[in-house]
């Protein structure tokens, strides 16, 4: 049976012709057409493979072609400079305005917002997951990521929209004390600690030396105390007027993009390798040092991909702010206040197309692809840059 | 640093980490718990009489003679109601103009809420809309009618520095020393008698179509809809996946033309799921022109497209995995590539790329923006397998935007939208769930 398979022409081929000649019809024999027919038949099995595997290319062109060509009639209508300076945004108008400036705004600051919760919070759980726990409970853990990753983000909107606007409408004051305190009191605490014993750490008298550390420390908490209090009964009296603000969608966002950036640094973070751990380990660090000093220096490029496809996955997100950021089309006053309604790119298109849908052809629908390029174009820069990154990282540590 | 602080750095940089995986853990509670416990409310509550009667004549569902007489149990203690409303509409009549226009205005509001109660009273005309047909059906709903009724809302505008604050006044105050004063003590002592609350299971939720726009009935629609859709995305984009991922692993060999081939997969991943959407409405429908406007087969092609990238790794991983002595024992054998490929690498990889394209199917039913201009409509019965190239369907996702933001009783139908957000979520996190278990399995087997 051997001899009708490809691997074996070179020795079955002497008895072909032969063979051949005679009536009887050989199943062991190869005839030069039948190993013919192999050759085109493994070539055209490779040619449909790699047309298969080409179809993605295929695929990621005719998005960029089809998003362009109905984004490039309206910059050649009204010109680039009106969409990107103007915040005036009354596309239903006639002639209508199309200023965007505003809604790309809003973009960038949930954007902002979800990367600065997520990112540390993100880290620390992927340096506890590659670094700290133990391998029996790291198996429960990722589960839970994976678990946050899947749920839909139409659920999640739903949630910031019923769940959590009326609670920060209600109660918005007394929940911003509470995060305030219970995020930033430790590190405050930690940081007078600290920096308490960094003062002192000259002193080489023992006795006045632990002295004046209980004193610096006496006196830091009392300030940092003071601090907190003072920030608190600000934060207290704030009163939210809307829920559906860009407070509310950070928070959701950010919960949406933490499984992106914990895997994707975690991997970064197991890819450092035992020798650098166990040679800081050696030189008398603790965990602590050599995650800071060592392995987070290592890996950083890795982590700095993981924040850049945390951020495409916030910036990319339709429902969740379509449904909670209040489609408010202007830029909050004064520029950082996260507790105005604010609208996104992605809410936009969503939002309008189907009013625009009937009137192919106009301005008002063309807008709506601009931004579409728009993200598409931001998010291939994104991810070309994060894969630049994620690919010289993996040299590097190779290379060593 | 002395060495305790070195500890206490130490200390608190570790519970730094386990506290931010506890608060993840804890954001997933946050966000799950809600819509599970009122999620369950659609299936599991206590329903009034008037949820049985619209289940007789909506569904043809209950025993009609038990329901009859439950009616009529009711009725006994209705009647009593309605006998008030004449006797105070007929006193009215014998009032002094001006006076009676000031009960009239009290009068008007009280008699809706009533309705809202009870359904159309004696001499209502028959209603056009089936929401008004029936009076509160659930139990939770019909206390704060009742609640309604009793007394009325205010708000307390004295100081302009703070919002105002909401109080009650006693409705029964406004209508003293007339015969309408009894009906509140009245209505209130014996609502239950009224209503008849029982404890409810209606699995129906899963599978009636809705009635009125989801006022009554269930969710079949809009779950038929996301399973056509996503079992749609995977028909197209499974082979698809699972065929580049062969040619990625195995065939594809370093150089220019396949590292750009592996980018422009990772680029189709990192697009925002709205630009698919667009993408879909301006190829699949404007340019194709697979169907005349929104349909499944446009919305699935979308999705298809949509899950294609994760598929392809997840079965490049599968297939990454499969020990090399797999290949090499079956090469040394005598097999050619393509033998090997099909009778000892794929049933190897299976179990890995049935994971990836379970959770991908997760992906597909989950996701909504790029089915919102290819394929979701928010009202319509569910569609037959026959239609799926011509015509758009209701789908969970869709639908749950639809009834929070744009529905025109948003507030009154919260249950049925918890239900709507519960059902797509266990789908998911089913689906999820099997593929980490099965993914569980094939790690011990390998190992073992």
């Amino acid at each position: 049976m051997l001899c009708v398979t490809g691997n074996y022409h070179e020795n079955t081929s002497f008895m072909t012709e032969g063979s051949a000649g005679g009536n009887r019809t050989n199943a062991f024999v190869v005839t030069s057409r039948k190993r013919a027919m192999q050759k085109v038949s493994k070539m055209a099995g490779e040619g449909i493979l790699l047309g298969v595997a080409s179809f993605v290319a295929v695929v990621v062109l005719f998005i960029f072609y089809f998003v362009a060509r109905d984004a490039v009639p309206f910059f050649q209508i009204r010109g680039f400079s009106e969409f990107f300076t103007s915040s005036k945004w009354y596309p239903a108008d006639t002639p209508g305005e199309f200023g965007a400036l505003a809604i790309i705004y809003g973009s960038l600051m949930v954007t902002l917002g979800a990367t600065l919760l997520a990112v540390p919070m993100g880290v620390a759980a992927a340096i506890c997951l590659s670094d700290i726990l133990p391998f029996s409970v790291r198996q429960y853990a990722k589960p839970v990521i994976e678990m946050l990753a899947a749920i839909p983000s139409v659920a999640f909107g739903f949630f910031a929209l019923v769940v959590m606007a009326p609670l920060l409408q209600n109660n918005g004051g007394p929940i911003l004390m509470w995060l305030w305190l219970l995020l930033v009191s430790p590190f405050l605490f930690l940081a007078v600690i600290v920096g308490s014993d960094l003062l002192t750490t000259n002193i080489a008298d023992q006795k006045r030396r632990r002295q004046l550390n209980l004193l610096f420390m006496v006196l830091f908490g009392i300030l940092s105390v003071a601090f907190l209090y003072q920030v608190a009964t600000i934060l207290f009296a704030i009163q939210i007027l809307t829920g559906t603000n860009a407070l509310n969608v950070s928070i959701i966002l950010s919960f949406m993009a933490l499984p992106t950036i914990v895997s994707v640094s975690e991997d970064a973070l197991q890819a450092v390798g035992r020798d650098l751990r166990e040679g800081s380990y050696a030189l008398g660090a603790t965990r602590a040092e050599t995650i800071i000093k060592t392995i987070l220096p290592a890996a950083s490029s890795g982590i700095l991909a993981a924040v850049i496809l945390g951020v495409m996955r916030a910036l990319g997100e339709t429902m969740v702010v379509w449904m909670a950021s209040g489609n408010a089309s202007h830029i909050p006053s004064p520029w950082f206040n996260y507790l105005e309604s604010i609208r996104t790119l992605t809410a936009t298109i969503a939002g309008d197309m189907g009013e625009a849908d009937q009137v192919t052809g106009s301005a008002r629908f063309h807008v709506l692809f601009a931004m579409g390029l728009l993200l598409l174009v931001i998010s291939f820069i994104c991810n070309f840059i994060s894969e630049r990154i994620v690919v010289r990282q993996r040299k590097i540590l190779s290379g060593q | 640093m002395n060495l305790g602080t070195r500890k206490i750095l130490d200390r608190s940089f570790t519970a730094v980490g386990i506290g931010s995986i506890v608060l993840m853990a804890l954001a997933l509670m946050v966000v799950v718990v809600p819509i599970v416990s009122n999620g369950v409310g659609a299936m599991f509550f206590t329903g009034t009489v008037e949820h049985r009667k619209m289940l007789q004549s909506e569904f043809k569902r209950g025993e009609p003679r038990e329901l009859a007489g439950e009616v009529a149990a009711a009725e006994r203690y209705r009647a009593r109601v309605y006998e008030m409303l004449a006797g105070f509409e007929a006193e009215m009549e014998r009032m002094k103009p001006e006076q009676k226009a000031e009960y009239e205005e009290k009068y008007s509001p009280v008699r809706k809420t009533l309705q809202e109660l009870l359904g159309p009273l004696p001499g209502d005309p028959a209603p056009m809309l089936t929401r008004f047909k029936y009076g509160q059906t659930r139990w939770e709903k019909a206390e704060e009618r009742l609640h309604d009724l009793l007394y009325e809302t205010k708000w307390d505008t004295s100081n302009p520095d703070v919002m105002s604050k909401e109080y009650f006044v006693s409705q029964a105050t406004g209508f003293e020393g007339t015969s309408l004063a009894q009906l509140f003590p009245y209505v209130e002592k014996n609502i239950r008698k009224i209503l008849l609350p029982k404890f409810t299971i209606y699995w129906g939720f899963l599978t009636d179509s809705s009635v009125d726009s989801h006022f009554f009935g269930g969710i079949w629609p809009e779950i038929q809809g996301t399973f056509f859709l996503a079992i749609g995305a995977m028909l197209f984009a499974f082979p698809l996946g699972v065929i580049a991922a062969i040619y990625f692993t195995e065939y594809a060999k370093p150089g220019f033309f396949n590292s750009m081939l592996r980018s422009a997969n990772s680029t189709l991943a990192g697009v925002p799921s709205i630009v698919f959407g667009m993408f879909g409405l301006a190829f699949f429908i404007n340019t194709l022109k697979v169907s005349e406007s929104k349909s499944v087969i446009a919305g699935a092609l979308t999705l298809a497209i949509m899950i294609l990238p994760t598929i392809i790794r997840a079965a490049e991983e599968a297939i990454l995995a499969v020990p090399k002595t797999y290949r090499e024992a079956s090469l040394g054998l005598g097999s050619t590539k393509w033998n090997t490929i099909a009778t000892v690498i794929l049933p190897a990889a299976l179990p890995g790329i049935l994971t990836g394209g379970v959770i991908s199917l997760g992906r597909a039913a989950g996701e909504t923006a790029p089915i919102i201009f290819t394929a979701a409509v928010s009202v319509g019965s569910a569609i037959g397998l026959a239609d799926v190239f011509s015509s758009p369907t209701p789908a969970l996702s869709w639908n749950i935007y639809n009834l929070a933001s744009e529905h025109e009783a948003a507030a009154q139908i919260r249950h049925v939208q918890y239900g709507m957000v519960l059902a797509l979520v266990s789908i998911v996190l089913l689906l999820n769930l099997s593929a980490i278990v099965l993914r569980a399995r094939i790690s011990k087997k390998l190992k073992g």
